[in-house]
């Protein structure tokens, strides 16, 4: 009897899902990171504002990425529903606070696919996510330094705060 | 049920309430289940399946009102709709589960290099 389902695609069910339910993370991640800039922009905070709208369009090209591996594949990417996010922030503290456990979640999800993969012997999606095991630990790196400044710099300085924190990159980053 | 099937139909699964078939020559699954016959391709068969399974029958079981009392499914590319029961709906996923089983175990057997005997 022919395999059907392998006839159409290399890539098996649960994969499908599991890149399918990271395509709306990273989508969700990318409408949650312009709502951040749309706070930023509206306080004056220029320079994290210019950071973050910079971030949302990362963010779909993350899910844009996995959307057309998906079809160039065979299996099914689907448009993900985004749900509500938050539009207000108490402070850049809070603001910079939502973004690190906002990385750590889509890291933890990257680490369950690659498990899934390990599974099902799906070799070429693991090999796809290892760019985004790389991607991962830049963005906490940098949501992590970004905390740090806020503590460091004198709270009246904000001004030069604002600039510094949207100038943080990962420049070592032993992957790379 | 059907008595006289095609040749190129290999039967995937089967209940009491119905069939599940493989037709190599056009790529086909079929679902036979009471009185209907339904082709689909691969990736509309687990699209169904995937329909099926998130039917929320907690809701039909517990509920009073008229419309959980049947869950109506459009079939993929099909003018065609399901109009199922609670009962029907559990007969349905064991027929469909099953069928899927079959066809994981078949891809399995592919992938280490053996094949059924057909
Ligand atoms: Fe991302
Ligand atoms: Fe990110």
């Amino acid at each position: 009897m022919k395999d059907l389902a392998r006839l159409r695609t290399a890539i098996k069910e649960s994969v499908e899902l599991a890149l399918n339910q990271q395509i709306q993370m990273e989508l969700t991640a990318s409408s949650k990171y312009l709502a951040m800039a749309g706070w930023c922009d509206r306080m004056g905070y220029d320079y994290s504002a210019g950071f973050f709208y910079k971030q949302s369009e990362e963010e779909r090209k993350h899910g844009m990425k996995l959307f057309h591996y998906l079809c160039d594949q065979g299996a099914t990417a689907y448009s993900p529903e985004i749900p509500a996010v938050n539009q207000e922030y108490d402070s850049l503290r809070s603001v910079f606070e939502a973004v690190l456990e906002q990385e750590i979640a889509v890291t933890d999800s990257i680490n369950r696919i690659i498990a899934i993969c390990r599974r099902e012997n799906d070799f070429a999606t693991e090999e796809l996510l290892k760019w985004y095991v790389k991607e991962q630990m830049e963005e906490e790196y940098i949501a992590r330094r970004c905390l740090d400044l806020i503590d460091q710099i004198p709270a009246d300085q904000v001004y030069y705060l604002d600039k510094k924190l949207s100038s943080v990159t990962y420049e070592d980053n032993v992957f790379e | 049920m059907t008595s006289n099937i095609p040749v190129t139909y290999q039967e995937v699964f089967k209940t009491d309430k119905g069939v599940v078939y493989q037709c190599d020559a056009t790529h086909r699954l079929i679902l036979e289940f009471w009185d209907t016959h339904t082709q689909f391709s691969a990736r509309d068969f687990t699209h169904f399946r995937r329909m099926v399974e998130t039917v929320d029958i907690r809701q039909m079981a517990l509920s009073t009102a008229a419309e959980h009392d049947v869950e109506i499914l459009a079939l993929p590319r099909s003018e065609r709709c399901y109009v199922l029961t609670l009962c029907e709906i559990v007969h349905l996923r064991e027929l469909l589960s099953g069928a899927r089983l079959m066809l994981e175990l078949n891809s399995m057997l592919r992938e280490c290099g053996c094949t059924v005997a057909e």
